[in-house]
């Protein structure tokens, strides 16, 4: 699938959804999540180092990835929002 | 989250969302890891995993990620991680934790004991949704003497397995270490044994069920899985031999609780 045929379909399911999801089918949907997920990618591999980076966290406070692990790691876990 | 905290592996999260939506989504969830709030998507992206699928001009979601979890060592390198792509099986941090720190899991936990072999089968994890994937923990004990075959193993004989089965089941799979080929006298062959003491893990996959921001499509997209306590059914099977007798195959049946937790509230609500 390329990539104009996939944000088509996702921009249409969200309008839809804002709409009220009332006409939305099964396959629909189906077809929704297969062009959110088509090329999958899984970022560094195992054994690879992950990109250094520094972010805010809820409270305002700047956090650096060597300052968030801990002992024996950090679990890092990537979500699509918080908002929705 | 315990677990982790017990074995020195604190939690991060990131996402696209503002530093005041983190603040009410984790006073909402009552959450006190770190919620890192990465607008405009640059670390994302210097993870190689921005979703590209989206466009621009789609505003609610623009700037996601391919969702996913990495398990980092101390010195910045990725230890193990799990991605989604199969978005009907969700791996459970709790497996990830089996995986990579042979934890006595904190799941529930059954033992199995015979006459010749002792087993003892837990699961990462008591609790978990619907179309989660649950580690399992296999720890076999066999008696002085006695042994179980593993494979390939020619038709008149029975490898060690086990197996779940029951309406919440989806896939799983198990890995087995590599059975060691023996000479048996009293056979007069050789083939794949286990001796002494072993562990195997495995994944379970507890059945999806369509979220509830899907709740329009009805049972069209699969069967609802109501909350609550369930019972997992397993069969363990195997053959044991001594060095002069052989076991008739054993299939023994076991049960382990888990309970599948209701759906979570909507993350968005309350942060509007």
């Amino acid at each position: 699938m390329d990539s104009k045929h996939n944000a088509a379909v996702i921009n249409d399911m969200i309008r839809r959804y804002v709409a009220g999801a009332g006409d939305i089918k099964p396959q629909d949907w189906t077809e929704f999540v297969a062009a959110q997920n088509d090329g999958y990618r899984t970022g560094p591999e195992i054994g690879e180092k992950v990109p250094d980076f520094t972010l805010t966290d809820q409270y305002g406070k700047s956090r650096a990835l060597a300052e968030l692990t801990g002992p024996n790691g950090l679990l890092l876990v990537f979500v699509r929002s918080a908002h929705w | 989250m315990k677990n982790l905290k017990a074995r020195g592996v604190n939690v991060a999260s990131i996402s696209y969302d503002s530093r005041e939506v983190l603040r009410a989504f984790a006073d909402t969830h009552k959450l006190e890891y770190p919620l890192l709030s990465d607008v405009g998507s640059k670390v994302i992206r210097a993870f190689g995993i921005f979703n590209t699928n989206v466009s621009e001009d789609n505003q609610m979601l623009y700037g996601i990620p391919f969702p996913g979890d990495y398990l980092i060592a101390p010195n910045g390198i990725v230890r193990d991680k799990v991605f989604l792509p199969d978005y009907q099986y969700r791996p459970t941090v709790s497996e990830l934790m089996l995986r990579n720190f042979a934890d006595d899991t904190g799941g529930s936990a059954v033992e199995v004991a015979t006459s010749a072999l002792t087993a003892r089968i837990s699961l990462s994890t008591d609790r978990c949704f619907p179309g989660q994937e649950l580690g399992v923990a296999l720890k076999f004990r066999l008696r002085p003497g006695w042994h179980v075959y593993g494979k390939p193993l020619p038709d008149n004989y029975r490898h060690l397995e086990v197996v779940f089965d029951g309406e919440i089941v989806g896939k799983q799979s198990f890995e087995f270490p590599p059975a060691k080929p023996v000479m048996l006298k009293a056979l007069g062959e050789t083939l794949p044994v286990y001796e002494g003491e072993f562990r195997a893990i495995g994944k379970l996959g507890i059945k999806w069920s369509p979220p509830p921001e899907v709740k329009f499509l009805g049972d069209s997209l699969g069967k609802r899985i109501e909350p609550g306590p369930y019972k997992l059914i397993g069969t363990l099977r195997f053959q044991a031999c001594s060095d002069d007798v052989c076991e008739p195959p054993q299939a023994i049946r076991f049960e382990l609780p888990l309970t599948l937790e209701a759906d979570a509230p909507p993350a968005a609500s309350k942060a509007d």
